[in-house]
């Protein structure tokens, strides 16, 4: 359905897409991932034909895109991000209009406005003024502006951002009932989107394929060499961060999982895969004078920690994880930076220019992020200042 | 063409929701009330005998003085910085171009779109042909080819506004750049006036639209001012063309 072949965008010297090359069958719905500023947006908006690459080729149904360029739009329904509409338009003025610019004919026009408005439900909200809906609303009218020629093939970028928990499952569902009628590529840097709707992946890091699979193949492949454990202790939160650091082999926490609740502090470890490391984090606690609550193998590599681990440098948990590591055990250190090596090197060859790139691309998110950083840091330091 | 029609219908509608539009035809209709009433007050002083048989209020008004060509400089870009501009800044150029129409269509729309607010902004200067008409002699002849070299004067106004539209990000960015290449125009083709010497003054006389609405006021059809007319407007709207398949290299 979608065949892209050594895409490459560039923008003067800088290149935001880099030798892209992917396929999606007919049929699939395909998530394609990566941090905000990684070239999702540049590479849907060259599949769609609103750009043009630099070099490379697209095809859709076997039909290429810098050829025959009307021919390859007739098939797409595109969602572009932040779902741009008119605002002085009613919502179904403005299906009607798209409908009609995208040849659906007179004769069907009423009966496929309706069926894409009762898709996106938004039938509700039809005869109201674009402008005055809420940012959800405005995405979903997007979303049936995608439906409305009914085209075989979907591409939606961000299809969730702004939209709250309800709509967002009704997104997923209306997504997920596609399978084997449509071919859905949808782009998003929410992974649990990705595990709730997608049946493949391709992850893109600062221009760049780096990883392709079903959820489980990627899960596999990237972190085998490590395990997870529940820990649960009566304690202070730093308390027991710091005592479980001294660990040889902890590797770090995940954030998302952990929290406290009633003073007792529950903890998701990433440790190295030895022996004997459930000995090694009893004894840790022990000794910083805590006690165990609970110490359980918990269910590890979420694609979280597979996005994470693939995309190092750019997401949250791991700048404080690899710091912590190299105060506190050489050795770790060690470790971690062969393993990265071994997992992705376009990551090491280009990760100077990581923060330049996601400076240009997504300004705030990006100033969030660091700011989120520097804050880690130092709680970090301060938490580390009276051990020792 | 199809989509050029459903391009033009849009942003014909759209416009006539827009406060905008309703400020524009009122300031406008209030101005030009008031140059009609200026000529009609200014011939019904004149001693009949002394009048020249050529000139009447119609053919004053439009186009005898520059109480006629200020607004247009500034009414043109009111009419025109919306259309690609607009897109542009609202990001809804990408839903647009990536539907399946080609910029000729786009361009094509919305230059249709231009010529019926241009036209629509006319239709009420009939009033006065009518008023004109019950107090004396109107030359209906002389009418009709003044609306036809009106329309031609609108056709390269609405396609160099269009082009500026489409080269910038900015409404107001549009209006200005449209207001400095109209008001460049108008001024060369002012320089008629300085050039006693033939050759030159043709030159300037052939691009001045002063010279064009008085020929066409007077029950001329001129076809060397179509000519002029219908090639600035093919060159605005091929450029605007041009420009539109040019962003899809850019960001």
């Amino acid at each position: 359905m979608i065949e892209v072949r050594n895409l490459t965008k560039r923008y003067g010297p800088r290149s935001a897409v880099e030798n892209v090359s992917f396929r999606v069958r007919p049929g699939e719905i395909v998530g394609f991932l990566g941090p905000n500023g990684a070239g999702k947006s540049t590479t849907l908006r060259m599949l769609t034909g609103f750009l043009a690459p630099s070099a490379g080729e697209i095809r859709i149904s076997g039909i290429d895109m810098l050829e025959q360029p009307i021919e390859a739009r007739k098939r797409i329904g595109y969602m572009p991000e932040a779902c741009p509409l008119y605002p002085e338009m009613r919502v179904v003025e403005y299906l009607r209009y798209r409908a009609e610019l995208k040849g659906v004919s007179s004769r069907d026009m009423a009966k496929r406005v309706d069926t894409a408005l009762a898709q996106a439900s938004v039938t509700e909200v039809a005869s109201r003024i674009i402008g005055q809906l809420s940012k959800g609303t405005k995405q979903r009218v997007g979303l049936a502006d995608a439906l409305v020629a009914d085209p075989p093939l979907l591409v939606l970028d961000e299809p969730t951002a702004g939209l709250d928990p309800n709509q967002i499952r009704q997104v997923r569902e209306l997504i997920r009932g596609f399978e084997g009628q449509k071919t859905v590529l949808l782009s998003t840097h929410i992974l649990s989107e990705v595990e709730a709707t997608c049946e493949r992946l391709v992850i893109i890091n600062k221009g760049r394929i780096i990883r392709e699979g079903t959820p489980d193949e990627l899960r596999q492949a990237t972190l085998t060499k490590e395990r997870w454990f529940v820990v649960r202790s009566k304690a202070l939160r730093a308390d027991l961060e710091s005592a479980l650091r001294s660990v040889a082999g902890v590797r770090g926490f995940d954030d998302e999982r952990s929290d406290v609740e009633d003073g007792i502090t529950r903890l998701v470890v990433r440790a190295a895969d030895e022996p004997d490391i459930a000995e090694r984090i009893f004894e840790g606690v022990a000794k910083a004078g805590l006690t165990l609550r609970e110490l359980a193998p918990a269910k590890g590599a979420s694609l979280e920690d597979v996005f994470t681990v693939l995309t190092k440098g750019e997401a949250t948990a791991a700048p404080a994880e690899s710091e912590d590591e190299s105060e506190d055990e050489s050795e770790d250190e060690s470790e971690d930076e062969s393993e990265d090596e071994s997992e992705d090197e376009s990551e090491d060859e280009s990760e100077d220019e990581s923060e330049d790139e996601s400076a240009d691309e997504s300004e705030d998110e990006s100033e969030d992020e660091s700011e989120d950083e520097s804050e880690d840091e130092s709680e970090d330091d301060s938490e580390k200042g009276p051990k020792s | 063409m199809k989509p050029a029609w459903t391009i033009a219908k849009r942003e014909i509608t759209s416009f006539f929701v827009s406060p905008l539009a309703y400020i524009v035809l009122t300031t406008w209709l209030l101005w030009q009330g008031g140059t009609f009433w200026v000529m009609s007050f200014w011939f019904s002083q004149q001693d009949l005998s002394a009048g020249a048989s050529g000139a009447n209020p119609l053919s004053h008004y439009f186009g005898g003085t520059t109480l006629f060509y200020i607004p247009l400089l500034v009414y043109t870009p009111l009419l025109t910085m919306r259309l690609l501009a607009e897109e542009h800044r609202q990001g809804t150029i990408e839903p647009l171009l990536t539907a399946p129409v080609s910029e000729v269509n786009v361009v094509l729309g919305k230059y249709l779109a231009a010529m019926t607010f241009w036209a629509a902004m006319w239709v009420p200067t009939l009033m006065f042909v009518w008023l004109t008409s019950r107090f004396g002699d109107v030359d209906l002849w002389k009418v009709a080819a003044t609306y036809v070299g009106l329309m031609g004067l609108g056709g390269y106004y609405m396609s160099l506004g269009l082009l500026m539209s489409a080269l910038s990000k900015s409404q107001i960015v549009a209006a200005v750049l449209t207001f400095l290449v109209l008001g460049a125009l108008f001024i060369l083709g002012l320089l008629q006036f300085l050039f006693p010497d033939d050759g030159v003054r043709e030159v300037f006389e052939y691009m001045s639209i002063w010279a064009h609405m008085n020929a066409f006021s007077g029950g001329i059809v001129d076809s060397r001012y179509l000519v002029y007319d219908l090639s600035l407007a093919a060159l605005g709207v091929f450029l605007s063309i041009r420009v539109l398949e040019s962003r899809r290299y850019e960001s």
